[in-house]
């Protein structure tokens, strides 16, 4: 039993509480128990209002049942599920007495689409409260009438944005769009229902839910003028197409339906048109892809420590930081943003003011974005202190180092801040590449000891790669987990090996762009490559990106530690000793005169499908080997560190799941081939890939 | 009853109005010291009592700004906080209040200071733009709106400077400026004497920078962030007398003696200071930089607002049951040479000692042991902070050359004095 019915002075409640969960969801079973209650109160005597309500704290409906849309296999049976959906929904609008959804928490998707059928709203200022559609981030569109209703209630432009961008409201935005009627405090929510139902009743809200807002000025020509239209439309569409590059098919899927189903008065014939779309997508394999990286996001974001119940995880209130370059002066920022007081410490004032700098541009763009106040700005902007010395670190629950990637000067630090910080102060490394058991080694209790790789930009990237040593133990493990989390971070679990996982496996990629560009190919070709791919930017982008000194660096660290297929190509060490770092330098591939380094082999005419394999296919062979060797435990945690890491494409569910639809003994005959063809070792595929290739599995099966 | 422990202390650099510090509020000047007093003492933030700040002008964005202060710094939510105002004394009254309540079993450990911007003193509307502006904001048709704009004359739109009012006088009418010309006038200080006390405070604190900068946190300041500012701005290397001398008198132009390079500088700054019972220091284990004996403040013409330290110091040391030859430090504020000079001159003079009854407490005070490290003429005076840093600056000299006691007053505006002995 997930919905309950009872009446109260003549008022219908149909409350939604889903037996042993914390939300509540639409699943095919409650769907049918829906269906029931609605045809009953059809049949029955007038009430004087229905109400949905649910008993959950701070959850509406969270949506649909997922796990039931990637059940879905034929377009006709994703169609007919969505078509089920319509008509329960359907069956509430057309309900004669006045409907109300009362949301004091989240109502995403199908929960979202529930309130839209609904003839009022009555939302509360919870602030976990999120109102939404969802769906295109999953590769779907609302199947449940919202691309019909939504956009007729709060208007085309809101309405396209809500539905392609996939981005939930909180409930301030939701009454100022008019997609909630009222506004009430969840505190006294009885109270302010029956009020809300006696001014329905006494007829003081519009009865027609598509007439109630008020528009004026250029909404109105938006909204109202076919020519408005077609611009909102034709912007929605450069809209779409800039952000998914072409890659995601269900944003412009969903505006197609919309820009049909705007102008059908039928409303059956519209939500044909949406059940049919829908069906549609639901059997892509990018939305199966989707799916599986939202349950690995899911997974990984609340990722614990194994047996380690009741263990309380250390507060952390302040945080000290040594060095304040790029990734220190990222991560002050970030950990004040999150109200962690931050003690910023580099050897001179002039690097702490750069560090201080960076932060307080992210705070400036923050407040220009509207996504904080000038007031919050300053106070958080104001928890880091910076200073010279070692002066505070005393009392900090953690510290990380952030210093240049150089074992003698990250062992300096470690040893000075021994002496400097208290017995439970959690000593942690932000390097990408270096022993974190070396650094251990020299500290006091080497059990506080952990590895915090974070990516940057720090405030963007969503990774954190955790690095645990045999020493580390688990209450640090369990308390960085937890700070992680804080953080709005997703870690994932790595062993102290050299180049850790996400380093390892991009390097080798960048460090291949760079020897087919070394070969004579032309460098916004070589990233077109990839950007075609999905990636976010090419690889020798990236390289200016994040510098060719750091770039050089890390590889000179993974040609020591794992062999010769990391040497950086010859290519990267003279552009470098010319000084064309990228970025930071002024000058690099994108500014750089490529015919002083290389000569263009105008007969060496490019082979896309060559090159991208000889760029994709060393990353999974190297994803392949860190399997092996144990440095993650799982494929999922290759594809959540590859996609929140680097960017890689979600639609194509990760490296290993991409590797998988392409089939192993693919992968491997290809990286043969080009060992044959190029007589080069770095192809030669790994022992973990011929042995999924023997057993005929793939990673994930 | 144990003695009153001032544990340890940190002030901003001191920096003339419109540079370094410009885009600095005095609540955020007071947060950087503040934090930086937590990170330096290393105490738990809630074993403070309660936040003291002086602050004179008060910025309209941050009332009760010792509040503002306390919770931009991390002390918890828990810990009540008060602002005090006695105009160029309200860095003294913050320490002496904590003094008082620690005294008075109120309290055991406060964090008292003083901050102050003057680079954000605003400008003030004219009473009838005000007005109209307010009409304005009431008007509701086009008809009436411009009814009320058309109100407005050009004499309406010229600003007040907050600055100018808060340095002069209300009841008096004079401008601080001025009250040191009438001292200067009636204790026969020439234009020579206030120009060589001037070249000698930029000098000493020349001389001072790098002692100074113990009590120092260097400021990386918005909105560039560009470099730290590590000492004060206002004292001058290459300050000549021929230069000093070439100015013209600034508040009196004709007969003044006055001149803006013998009077204090209009300074941004913060100082803080760490306050709490000699028995609370002990448990938490924190070593005292010194004590505070006796303070005291007094009442004086406000026309001649400068010579409150000469009577402060003698009923000072009255109260410490002490003598001027006991005290090996002195510190007298600035705010002008001929202020200064002529309290120097009135505690020297038998005359005043006995038209006041301070026999036994005055005496010619050895310019060697006064304001060793330069004053506010230099150094700039950032009227709420002066107190405080002059208790600051006393306590680390003495400790810096093993001192036992050390004597601070400031004059000030409005007409009073006050006085503060320092012990170790």
């Amino acid at each position: 039993m997930s919905i309950n019915y009872y009446e109260e002075n003549n008022i219908g409640f149909i409350e939604f509480n889903q037996d042993d969960s914390k939300v509540n969801i639409l699943t095919v079973q409650a769907l049918q128990e829906l269906t029931l209650i609605v045809a009953r109160l059809h049949k029955a005597a007038a009430l004087k209002a229905v109400v949905f309500i649910s008993k959950k704290s701070d959850v509406f409906i969270a949506g649909a049942d997922i796990k039931e849309i990637e059940g879905i296999n034929d377009p006709s049976n994703g169609e007919a599920k969505s078509k089920a959906g319509q008509e329960i929904f359907n069956a509430i609008e057309d309900l004669k007495p006045p409907t109300i959804a009362v949301i004091d928490g989240v109502a995403l998707g199908g929960g979202c689409e529930l309130a839209l059928a609904c003839q009022y709203r009555l939302a509360t200022f919870n602030p976990k409260a999120r109102i939404g559609l969802p769906e295109v981030t999953l590769g779907i569109l609302p199947g449940f009438g919202g691309t019909y209703r939504l956009p007729r209630l709060i208007g085309l432009p809101e309405g396209l944005k809500m539905i392609l961008g996939g981005k939930p409201v909180d409930t301030p935005k939701a009454l100022r769009l008019g997609l909630v009627d009222r506004l009430v405090t969840s505190n006294g929510l009885e109270r302010h229902l029956n009020e809300f139902i006696d001014d329905v009743c006494n007829k003081k809200i519009p009865v027609d839910k598509y007439s109630r807002r008020t528009i004026k000025g250029l909404a109105v020509f938006q909204e109202k003028s076919f020519i408005g239209q077609r611009i909102v439309f034709q912007r929605a569409t450069q809209d779409v197409l800039k952000t998914t590059k072409g890659f995601y098919p269900a944003p412009l899927k969903a505006l197609h339906v919309i820009r049909q189903n705007f102008y059908m008065n039928d409303r059956a014939k519209g939500l044909a048109l949406e059940s049919q779309a829908f069906g549609q997508l639901a059997t892509t394999a990018i939305s199966k892809n989707l799916i599986r990286v939202f349950y690995l996001a899911e997974k990984y974001r609340k990722l614990g420590v194994p047996d380690t119940e009741g263990l309380v995880s250390k507060a952390m209130t302040k945080c000290g930081i040594v060095g304040a370059g790029v990734m220190g002066g990222g991560i002050a920022q970030l950990f004040s943003y999150m109200d962690i007081w931050v003690r910023l410490k580099d050897i001179h004032y002039d690097a702490l003011a750069l560090g201080l700098k960076s932060a307080a541009k992210l705070y400036r763009d923050a407040v220009k974005r509207r996504r904080l106040k000038a007031h919050e700005a300053i106070v958080k902007m104001g928890k880091i202190a910076s200073t010279i010395d070692y002066t505070g670190f005393r009392n900090t629950d953690i510290v990380i180092e952030a210093v240049v990637e150089d074992m003698d000067i990250k062992r300096k630090v470690f040893r000075e801040l021994n002496s400097c910080v208290n017995e439970q102060t959690i000593l942690a490394t932000n390097t990408s590449a270096l022993s974190v058991s070396e650094l251990a080694k020299i500290t006091k209790d080497p059990s506080k000891v952990i590895g915090l790789h974070f990516f940057n930009p720090v405030h963007k990237m969503p990774l954190v790669e955790v690095i645990t040593t045999p020493q580390t133990s688990k209450e640090t493990l369990a308390s960085v987990l937890a700070l992680v989390k804080r953080l709005g971070k997703t870690p994932i679990l790595v062993k102290d090996s050299c180049g850790f996982l996400v380093n390892r496996i991009l390097l080798g990629y960048l460090n291949e762009a760079g020897r087919i560009w070394e070969e004579g190919a032309d460098i916004a070709t070589i990233d077109k490559i990839m950007t075609d791919f999905g990636m976010p930017m090419g690889p020798l982008t990236l390289c200016d990106e994040i510098g060719l000194d750091i770039g050089i660096k890390v590889l000179r660290i993974l040609a020591d530690g794992l062999g010769e297929r990391f040497k950086p190509v010859a290519i990267f060490e003279k552009a470098y000793t010319e000084g064309f770092l990228g970025k930071k330098s002024g000058k690099g591939f994108y500014l750089l005169d490529r015919r002083s380094l290389v000569k263009t082999k105008q007969s060496n005419l490019l082979n896309t499908t060559e090159c991208l394999q000889r760029m994709v296919y060393p990353m999974i062979n190297e994803a392949a080997r860190c399997l092996e060797e144990r440095i993650v435990d799982d494929p999922g945690a290759v594809d959540v560190g590859m996609i929140f890491g680097t960017g890689f494409p979600a639609f194509r569910g990760g490296l290993l799941r991409y590797a998988d639809s392409l089939g192993i003994s693919h992968i491997v005959a290809g990286l043969r081939q080009l060992q044959d063809k190029w007589r080069a070792a770095r192809f030669a595929p790994a022992n973990y890939l011929i042995k999924l290739h023997n057993e005929q599995r793939g990673f994930y099966s | 009853m144990g003695r009153v422990a001032v544990i340890n202390g940190i002030r901003t650099p001191f920096c003339k109005i419109g540079t370094d510090l410009k885009d600095l509020a005095a609540q955020e000047l007071g947060r950087i010291v503040t934090r930086e007093l937590l990170e330096r003492t290393v105490i738990d933030p809630s074993t403070i009592d309660e936040v003291i700040f002086g602050n004179v002008s008060q910025p309209a964005d941050a009332a009760n700004i010792s509040r503002v202060i306390a919770l931009l710094s991390g002390i918890p939510q828990t810990v009540p906080a008060y602002t005090v105002h006695r105009n160029c004394a309200s860095g003294i009254e913050s320490v002496v209040q904590a003094a008082i309540k620690i005294q008075a079993g109120q309290g055991r450990c406060y964090v008292a200071g003083g901050t102050e911007s003057m680079s954000n003193i605003p400008f003030y509307l004219t009473k009838e733009l005000k007005e109209i502006l307010t009409n304005l904001s009431k008007a509701k048709t086009f008809l009436q709106k411009w009814q009320a704009l058309s109100q407005i004359r050009m004499t309406h739109l010229k600003p007040h400077s907050g600055l100018e009012m808060g340095l002069t006088d209300p009841v008096c009418g004079l401008i601080m400026g001025s009250t040191a010309e009438v001292l200067a006038r009636e204790f026969d200080i020439t234009r020579q004497q206030q120009d060589d006390f001037a070249l000698e405070s930029h000098q000493r604190a020349i001389r001072g920078r790098t002692a100074l900068r113990e009590e120092i946190v260097p400021v990386i300041a918005p909105p560039r962030y560009k470099s730290a500012m590590e000492h004060d701005n206002g004292p001058r290397e290459g300050q000549t007398k021929e230069a000093l001398q070439k100015l013209k008198p600034y508040f009196d132009r004709h007969s003044g003696t006055v001149t803006v390079g013998n009077s204090s500088q209009v300074t941004d700054g913060a100082a803080v200071l760490l306050v709490a019972s000699e028995q609370r220091a002990k448990e938490l284990n924190l070593k005292p930089l010194g004590f505070i004996r006796a303070y005291v403040f007094v009442g004086v013409e406000p026309h001649r607002m400068g010579i409150g330290p000469a009577h402060a110091i003698p009923q000072v040391l009255k109260k410490a049951g002490m003598h001027l030859r006991d005290i090996q430090a002195i510190e007298i504020n600035e705010a002008f040479a001929a202020q200064v000079l002529a309290c120097l001159k009135a505690l020297a003079s038998d005359g005043f000692t006995k038209q006041f009854g301070y026999e036994g407490y005055t005496g010619t005070i050895d310019p060697a042991i006064l304001n060793v490290n330069g004053g506010a003429i230099a150094l700039g005076h950032p009227v709420g902070t002066t107190g405080t840093r002059l208790i600051l600056t006393m306590l680390k000299h003495m400790q810096r050359h093993n001192l036992n006691t050390g004597l601070v007053s400031l004059c000030v505006g409005g007409g009073q004095g006050a006085a503060v002995i320092l012990e170790r």
